[in-house]
């Protein structure tokens, strides 16, 4: 069985920039930076139906499974 | 015959010996991409209310109008000077500049770092707030120097019959 583990790690990338981008917008609403954390937000959303996209091309990916599929 | 019932009939890597689901707890590869989904999902919606807030505080809803309030007569006050006053309450302190003869700016002068009050020094044309040496401009109220990360509260005021009145608190806009 090979496995492929580009989506795990592209998943993961997701993952790291939500992290990063909802820190952004909790320290930008704290300064009162409103747009910013609009754009953030913007990000944040985008981000899900992207982690989706990469889930759905990923799921069977890396060869069969131990039924044989 | 005696001993039937004390016999592991074959090997088992668990302790009770009667759960026998496979692979219950195992967290493959599909499984992980699975979890990591959703976890992009609420972090989505988990920052649909910030952004909400935002919004709104945009679109200028949070603003309040406050009763009109006399702050000082022109005459008393020259260019370049400043005079503290309260408002919308008693107390919220507040200063106003007079940058030039048709120009006044005011502020909520509790400093964004800690509330200590920050006032205006004419010598360097700053807002000084001297507890841990905060610095804000004058013209926007942003914090340019020191631990304030945020800006002063704007009060918008208006100038008619010779005098300066207060009218609204504005939030801060970049």
């Amino acid at each position: 069985m090979k496995r492929s583990y580009v989506g795990v790690i592209g998943l993961l990338i997701i993952l790291g920039l939500n992290i990063v981008f909802t820190q952004l917008l909790v320290h930008q609403f704290f300064y009162e930076n409103y747009e910013a954390v609009l754009l953030y937000m913007g990000i944040n959303i985008l981000l899900f139906p992207v982690a989706i996209f990469i889930y759905k091309k990923e799921k069977n990916k890396g060869g069969a499974g131990k039924n044989g599929k | 015959m005696t001993d039937r019932n004390n016999k592991i009939p074959f090997d088992e890597d668990n302790y009770t010996h009667n759960i026998t689901k496979n692979n219950e707890r195992q967290l493959d590869r599909r499984g992980f991409m699975k979890t990591l989904a959703g976890a992009a999902g609420v972090f989505a919606v988990a920052s649909l209310p910030w952004g909400a807030i935002a919004a709104k505080e945009l679109m200028g809803l949070a603003d309040k109008e406050y009763p009109h309030q006399k702050i000082v007569d022109l005459k008393d006050i020259a260019v370049g000077d400043s005079i503290g006053f309260h408002f919308p309450s008693d107390h919220d302190s507040a200063v106003l500049v007079r940058l030039t003869d048709n120009k006044f700016v005011a502020y909520q002068n509790a400093c964004t770092h800690l509330r200590c009050p920050v006032y205006w020094v004419k010598e360097e044309e700053t807002m000084i707030c001297p507890c841990h040496h905060g610095k804000f401009d004058v013209n926007t109220g942003a914090p340019t120097a020191g631990p304030p990360r945020r800006p002063l509260p704007e009060i918008i005021i208006e100038v008619h019959d010779h005098a300066v009145y207060a009218v609204r608190v504005k939030r801060y806009e970049a």
